[in-house]
């Protein structure tokens, strides 16, 4: 018997029972819709956490300090010395940030204003809609420049070119240099609208330099966890103060996601398990049920010159072909509710064909390992017995 | 073409020994058609079953169409069950599920016949026995006389040295077996090797030949007189009852 008689048997003795083979594959359905769902939610999350987490900037670290924040803590030397002592930092830049109000020509709004370098702009990825980020000039000679964010700048400037024109920060004028584009993002808490100013002119304005934290990115990828922490030691030496300087990566965190992802991952498709265990056993059952069943049936087939394998192999493939359809429809209703839920979480449903592969890959498994006891009950039935059963 | 010697079987029967068969032997030439007659518990049925090769014997040994069986293994029985004999049983025995033309292909399926040689034999089988238009029926559509004849399309279709029938008649009315009968024996004129096992005298005597069984043992083998045109009728015989009485 050649796999297309197999599969057009076993279809025809499904189909002659379909309450019972759907029922019986049930199990099987719920198992293999987990796996599914829990991959396909679970990769798209993931991805979709790495895109976002790319809009900031990919190799990004930062660095605190652990506890109360003093002046001094960070200094503008210590940048430099970081720079020139650690190979692995590509970029960092000192970081503050101040809520003020500002006033242009149309209102006054409050504003989160960071002070920083023209290097954030290159750790952030930050993206110029019109003329410049802040400079080095800018810091270096302390001008009072200002980079707005473009909601910030359609507020206070409506649909005029606000580039060249003044600001006022409680006070302070202030030159609108450039505009840059807001990142899209579900990271972003959102809320407040930013600019971008000197640090200089922060510290002129405050009358201190104040460096809340480091902002750095790393050469490469794999380069992240060294940058940050030789960086710390560099803070601990020159400050000889241990334990106080923290860091933190955007790698670090997104694994600690994922870490979380796979316990949740694991928790669900140990239940998927189960499902497909109870749900081979249901159709271990069934088999046992159908070659009693049809015992007469087997002893025909061997008396018309079926060898017991040929019988074996026949309800063999007929399990299978029960369980890929469990898988099927499982694959189905999974992929339904990964698409559901993608939709809803706006990120993209990934079922990758690994996926498939590996739900195909399961019911077959769970077919042939509960179809072989039944299997071979039937093949080892007497011919003369089967044929006198009804 | 049929050659017995010396056929045993022992049955362990709880802890007691059975001798079904103690000891049979004959021959059957090609073209013949035998009737095996005896009473329940004479063995028929076992020396059916070794016929068919569904069983192997104790002892003794049995030669079909120049093979000897009695030393073939699992899968050697299950060929030859396949290529050399056809089986006809008294309850049918067609799948439930396949129209007649699937289970006229059955014992092709096994004999790795390519589907499109399958069908157009299985359709010469059904055309042969008169069912041309009912190959796509299913058992349950077909009469009791349809699908004994569907089981004898079955039975003819892998071309087998010799058919074996178990009682055919026995789930038909007068009239089915009467045409089944003659089915038989026109498929024996064409030169088929036919053992029928019954326990109807008036079903043997459609053959050339009995073969009487009792408690295991051969005790007659007799030539069917043929008295022309009564055989092929069995209605006559009860109308001839009727009138004695």
């Amino acid at each position: 018997m050649n796999l297309r008689e197999l599969l057009k048997m076993a279809l025809i003795n499904i189909k002659g029972s379909k309450m019972r083979s759907l029922l019986t594959t049930l199990g099987i359905m719920i198992g293999i819709a987990a796996v599914i769902a829990v991959v396909a939610i679970g990769e798209g999350g993931r991805s979709a956490l790495n895109t976002e987490v790319e809009k900031f900037g990919t190799n990004i670290f930062v660095i605190y300090v652990r506890e109360e924040l003093r002046p001094g803590d960070f200094q503008m030397i210590d940048v430099e010395v970081i720079k020139s002592a650690v190979p692995q930092v590509k970029y960092l830049a000192p970081q503050n940030n101040l809520s003020v109000k500002v006033r242009g020509p149309r209102k006054e709004i409050n504003l989160g204003l960071t002070g920083t370098t023209s290097e954030l702009a290159d750790i952030r990825n930050i993206e110029m809609k019109s003329g410049r980020f802040i400079n080095e000039d800018d810091q270096v000679n302390s001008r009072n420049v200002i980079v707005l964010e473009e909601d910030a700048a359609r507020e206070l400037f409506g649909t005029a070119d606000p580039l060249g024109q003044q600001v006022s920060i409680e006070g302070d004028g202030a030159l609108v240099v450039g505009v840059v584009r807001k990142v899209e993002s579900k990271l972003d808490e959102g809320g407040s609208k930013t600019a971008y100013v000197p640090l200089s002119f922060t510290s002129h304005m405050r009358g201190i330099e104040m460096i809340y934290y480091l902002y750095g990115s790393a050469t490469d990828k794999t380069a992240v966890d060294e940058a940050m922490n030789s960086s710390v030691k560099v803070l601990e030496r020159r400050h000889q103060n241990p334990k106080h300087y923290s860091c933190e990566s955007m790698q670090g965190n997104l694994r600690q996601i994922n870490q979380i992802l796979d316990i949740i991952g694991l928790i669900i498709s140990s239940i998927a398990g189960i499902s497909l265990l109870v749900g081979g056993i249901g159709v271990m059952n069934i088999m046992l049920v159908s070659v009693s069943d049809r015992t007469r049936e087997i002893g025909i087939r061997m008396a018309l010159g079926a060898r017991r394998r040929d019988i074996l192999i026949q309800f063999l493939v007929e399990a299978i072909v029960l369980c890929l359809i469990g898988g099927l429809l499982g694959t189905i209703i999974g992929y339904s509710g990964a698409f559901a839920v993608a939709k809803i979480a706006d990120w993209p449903p990934l079922v990758s064909w690994k996926t498939i592969g590996l739900a195909f890959g399961f019911s077959t498994a769970v077919g042939l390992i509960f179809g072989v006891y039944p299997a071979n009950r039937a093949a080892r039935l007497d011919p003369i017995e089967a044929l006198r059963r009804d | 073409m049929i050659k017995i010697e010396h056929l045993q079987k022992e049955y362990i029967s709880g802890s007691i020994q059975v001798l079904a068969l103690q000891g049979v032997s004959f021959t059957v030439e090609t073209g013949q058609f035998v009737s095996i007659m005896g009473a329940s518990g004479s063995g028929k049925s076992t020396l059916m079953n070794l016929l068919g090769l569904l069983d192997s014997p104790s002892q003794g040994s049995y030669c079909l169409d120049g093979i000897e069986t009695s030393t073939l293994d699992e899968v050697g029985r299950a060929r030859v069950r396949n290529q050399k004999i056809g089986f006809v049983f008294q309850a049918f025995n067609l799948l439930p599920r396949l129209s007649a033309l699937e289970n006229v292909e059955l014992p092709m399926i096994y004999a790795g016949v390519k589907p499109a040689a399958r069908r157009e034999k299985a359709l010469a089988a059904l055309e042969r026995l008169g069912l041309e238009d009912r190959f796509r029926h299913r058992p349950s559509e077909l009469s009791g006389g349809q699908n004994q004849r569907v089981a004898i399309a079955r039975a003819l279709v892998n071309e087998p040295a010799l058919i074996l029938a178990d009682e055919p008649t026995g789930a038909l009315d007068t009239r089915n077996s009467e045409e089944i009968m003659e089915v038989f024996q026109e498929l024996n004129r064409q030169g088929a090797t036919i053992v029928l096992v019954t326990h109807e005298p008036d079903i043997a005597r459609c053959s050339g030949r009995i073969l009487r069984l009792s408690d295991g043992l051969l005790i007659a083998d007799e030539a069917v007189q043929p008295p022309a045109a009564e055989t092929r009728s069995l209605m006559p015989r009860a109308d001839i009852r009727e009138a004695v009485l």
